[in-house]
């Protein structure tokens, strides 16, 4: 029993130094109206969790982040398992292809925010040489409310693909010849050999990529920050961005806390869910 | 007939070449307009539809963006606190996961419960009361400061263990009997196992450091303890004094050792990402 | 009776030790390290750099160690974080508005008693109009570091292309003039140049809408944080720049410089403090000039200043003294001459190397001249959520296109709102 404790107590009591205790000061904290500078706080009680739901701004904000979350998880994956289905056949220069595709994983989201607030410049950025071509007007996507998340999406999307093709890859590579074989002597069309077959074989990688990847989605913070700061009129302005402004910008400690807190019940609740439905549909 | 299917199998091949070709671009295109836009002029930036090559070749542009902040100091900092962050992240995390995995205790499955709970606390939560934590250790502004909060790694444990689980029992029971103590088993049984894991971790851990940008932004007070990141964002408040051309080439400084790298490892790098997850 | 001796002892010494170490706090210790976190990049950047070493040079006493802390909202944000910590620096430099908040709570240093200290008159020298926003409830909490008003800055290149004369709109009407002239359509129907870009700056946007208000002789709130929004010089100035974006389609939302030097707008509003940074950046002619007026002339007064949170006696004494050396008559006239931010002290008016400068390149005396005109900027912007509702504000109007009356109403529920809960 020592043992077990020598073995995990590094890392619990870092848990407990740097993760547990902040959020019971944080919960504390949710509690006061604190501007973070004077030593008084003015006990609220549960008021700043009643101010959250008469806040527009939170409401616009959660919309955006699901909105966020479900389209980039969608169709992030949707593209690269198809890309990872493409590359699992024996073709010359597959290393290559996945050696690019890979590389947004390492680069760092400054970076990446910078590039692509470029590109997205309305004259001078690349995308309007793309758009012009397709008969499309010019069109401000960082200052635009209705373009600026769809550019925070396709950011994400765009960083985050390689990533999760190389993890479907694999699994790919894991699915025994022999079952394909087999279908194929079966009679089996591609399609249905894909579905019934592939699909649940790599359902594992699936749920793995489905659970983190949402969660990260909802922690987004970087990106947004530095290529929209949340705008225009906070049409790009995510959960944790909304966060970050309302402790670092705007005074409001126990206001943030208590968003900080109530974005860690819903991930809580959405893990709990997905455990729930994984008990039925991954297959190990 | 033979011919018939050779066509279908090669308009097939090229389909597949001609998707990957596209997503490679798409991929590809962003970093080589980065570059482009780096060596461009203050009028060559600016010119629609696009220059990808330009006439005038500004390779001064990265002295101006290595002049407007330390770039040397900045390397140095992301590097040692990265790595360190990575080794004391990775031993914890193998310590932990091993005795998840084989040490028995009768509350094990209940401390393991708790110690997922923690993965699922959104980082930002804690950003003040880490602060105020450290300014009474007096680690403001110091390597530690910026590594120590985030070394307990719950995924890295939660991987290695879900990897130690499927090594055979055989393996354990045979160090057991050769005397080994636990930590030995975990050093020299368990861990050499777990090679394309670990891959797997290192990696993924190394970009989770190398990338942070909001902790080290918040502990470090002075220049000489900024990481690239941190620096890089701080350029870019320089709006005044420097255009897009030296943002993107600032950008390059901080990408390319981490993307040659890469280059030179990647292969050995992905396969072990793959054969990681895949496990796990 | 051993142990009593031994007992007495230590406790002789113990005391003698305490009486040293209070004895040593009541000295001034032979040189004192005082730490100013700054902001400001670029030249406004360097040149701070170099009054910290001329001080350093002139004295064996005192040492300044100058950080970087980033931008000023970065610079807010680590304040807080430092005032949580109980860490704080010496001196930290302050976006003007931001004063208010720290000043409420005694984070930073009351400056009064260092002030009368230093005898009758110390602050006769001070340009009244750049040395009002230092104040909070009557005391002095800070003292004006880099102070500037804001700006036109049009592309006189393009100006004399479309035919217009070489000079900067004078009303806010001639603005809206020489603005249709600027703007530039090509055969497809996409504008390549636009007349002005709006700037939508998270520290700025506001800023620009009060000189707007205050040229057509309006106010956006007083000292008893009553709001004038809804009066018809606030809605005039909205409506003109909302109409502008909308309806002329001369004018277009901005977020930084780079508009002006890519070409893509002929005019930007810029501050006295960018100017060093624009004359050097353009590859083009720039003229700086007032802010339009329309009724009147009137412009808010903005940058920075520098306040104390030390809490140590000789440390404060220190930061005082690096204080006056920064806002001296010397000091301030190489800032200004540096930066073209202005000069907070009268005097610096006669420095000679500020004189040649200002005779050599008359465009700086712009800035000097516009000073006739500053007024203190809207008590609203000290509410800690304040400017971020006007720049949301100026937001609404000029990429959501909402009704002008509607979202004057709004915002000054909001910021009636924020007084409420966050400042009284």
């Amino acid at each position: 029993m020592w043992t077990f404790f020598a073995f995990t107590g590094p890392t619990f009591i870092l848990l407990a130094v740097f993760i547990f205790w902040p959020i019971f000061y944080s919960f504390y904290l949710s509690l006061f109206k604190w501007n973070m500078v004077s030593p008084r706080k003015t006990f609220l009680g549960l008021q700043n969790y009643k101010d959250m739901f008469s806040d527009d701004v939170f409401r616009l904000v959660v919309k955006n982040t699901l909105i966020m979350a479900f389209f980039t998880v969608v169709v992030k994956m949707a593209i690269s398992l198809y890309l990872a289905t493409q590359l699992n056949k024996k073709i010359r220069g597959s290393n290559f292809y996945r050696a690019i595709i890979f590389s947004p994983t390492f680069t760092a989201n400054v970076a990446i925010a910078m590039v692509w607030a470029w590109i997205f410049e309305p004259t001078y950025g690349l995308m309007r040489s793309f758009l012009r071509p397709l008969g499309l007007p010019m069109i401000d996507w960082l200052k635009s409310t209705s373009h600026s998340l769809p550019a925070v999406i396709i950011v994400l999307i765009w960083s985050g693909i390689g990533y999760d093709m190389v993890l479907f890859l694999a699994a790919l590579k894991n699915v025994p010849l022999e079952i394909y074989e087999a279908a194929i002597v079966d009679g089996a069309s591609p399609f249905h050999v894909f579905w019934k077959i592939t699909f649940p074989l790599i359902s594992p990688t699936t749920f793995f990529l489905t659970i983190t990847g949402f969660i990260n989605v909802l922690k987004a913070f970087d990106i947004a920050r530095i290529m929209t700061e949340g705008g225009p009129l906070n049409s790009s302005n995510v959960y944790v961005h909304y966060l970050y402004q309302n402790a670092f910008q705007w005074f409001r400690a126990g206001y943030a806390s208590a968003l900080a807190l109530v974005l860690f019940l819903f991930i809580m609740i959405i893990t709990l869910i997905q455990n729930r439905l994984s008990k039925s549909w991954v297959h190990y | 007939m033979k011919h018939h299917i050779n066509i279908r199998a090669l308009a097939s091949k090229l389909f597949t070449h001609f998707v990957l070709i596209i997503a490679t671009l798409v991929i590809g295109l962003p970093f080589v307009w980065m570059l482009s836009t780096s060596i461009k002029g203050p009028t060559e930036v600016a010119m629609f539809p696009p220059v990808w090559w330009p006439k005038v070749v500004r390779f001064d542009n990265f002295v101006t963006a290595w002049n407007t902040a330390p770039f040397g100091r900045f390397y140095v900092n992301s590097i040692v606190t990265a790595a360190a962050g990575v080794i004391l992240g990775v031993v914890t995390a193998a310590f932990a996961a091993y005795a998840f995995a084989r040490i028995r205790y009768k509350h094990r499955n209940f401390f393991f419960l708790v110690m997922l709970a923690a993965m699922m606390i959104p980082g930002q939560v804690a950003l003040i009361p880490n602060y105020v934590i450290l300014a009474k250790l007096n680690w403001i502004n110091t390597y530690q400061g910026i590594v120590v909060p985030h070394v307990a790694n719950v995924f890295g444990a939660f991987l290695l263990r879900q990897y130690f689980l499927t090594i055979p029992d055989d393996l354990y029971d045979a160090a057991q009997i050769d005397g080994l103590g636990h930590t030995r088993t975990l050093f020299h049984v368990a861990l050499p196992l777990s090679r394309p894991v670990l891959g797997t971790l290192l990696l993924y851990l190394f970009i989770q450091k190398w990338n942070a940008y909001l902790w080290p932004l918040i502990v470090t007070n002075k220049q000489n303890m900024r990481t690239l990141p941190v620096g890089l964002a701080m350029i870019r408040s320089a709006e005044y004094s420097i255009g897009p051309e030296h943002l993107m080439a600032a950008s390059i400084f901080v990408l390319m050792p981490v993307l040659i790298a890469y280059f030179l490892a990647q292969k050995q790098l992905i396969e072990g990402i793959a054969a990681g997850a895949v496990k796990g | 009776m051993k142990k009593g001796i031994f007992i007495l002892v230590v406790m002789l010494i113990a005391t003698t030790f305490l009486f040293a170490a209070a004895k040593a706090e009541e000295q001034k210790p032979d040189r004192i390290e005082i730490l100013y976190w700054r902001g400001l990049t670029g030249v406004a950047g360097e040149a701070q750099e170099e009054i910290v070493r001329r001080f350093n040079e002139s004295r064996d006493d005192i040492h300044v160690v100058v950080e970087f802390q980033g931008a000023y909202a970065e610079i807010l944000q680590k304040m807080q974080a430092a005032l949580a910590a109980g860490d704080v620096p010496d001196l930290v430099l302050l976006d003007s508005p931001h004063l208010q908040i720290f000043a409420k709570d005694e984070a930073v240093q009351n400056l009064d008693r260092f002030v009368k200290a230093e005898g009758k008159g110390f602050l006769d020298d001070y340009v009244p109009g750049l040395l009002a926003d230092s104040y909070y409830d009557g005391s002095l909490y800070a003292l004006p570091a880099l102070r500037s008003t804001p700006l036109l800055y049009v592309n006189a290149d393009a100006f004399v292309e479309a035919g217009l004369p070489k000079r900067a709109p004078k009303t806010w009407e001639e603005f809206r003039e020489f603005a249709k002239k600027l703007t530039k359509v090509n055969d497809r129907g996409e504008t390549t140049q636009y007349g002005v870009g709006f700037t939508l700056g998270a520290t700025t946007a506001h800023w620009y809408f009060q000189g707007a208000v205050y040229a057509y002789d309006g106010r956006v709130s007083d000292e008893k944080f009553n709001m004038y929004l809804h009066e018809e010089p606030a809605v005039k100035a909205a409506t003109l720049w909302q109409d502008m974006v909308f309806k002329d389609k001369t004018g277009v939302p901005s977020t930084t410089h780079d508009d002006l030097f890519t070409g893509k707008v002929a005019m930007v509003f810029g501050s006295t403090g960018s100017m060093g940074n624009v004359m050097r950046r353009a590859s083009f002619e720039v003229i700086p000039a007032f802010i339009p007026g329309q009724v009147r002339n009137g412009v808010p007064v903005g940058g920075s200043v520098i306040a104390m949170p030390s809490t140590d006696k000789w440390r404060q004494w220190a930061a005082w003294e690096f204080l006056k050396f920064f806002t001296s008559p010397e000091s301030q006239a190489y800032l200004a001459e540096m930066t073209g931010y202005m000069p907070s002290r009268i005097s610096s008016a006669q420095v000679p190397s500020l004189v040649e400068y200002y005779n050599k390149n008359p465009h700086w005396q712009v800035a000097i001249d516009q000073l006739k005109y500053v007024q203190p900027q809207a008590s609203v912007i000290s509410l800690p959520k304040g400017t971020e509702i006007l720049r949301q504000m100026v937001e609404k109007l000029l990429i959501g296109n909402q009704d002008v009356r509607k979202v004057m109403a709004e915002t000054e529920a909001d910021l009636i709102k924020e007084y409420n809960e966050n400042f009284k």
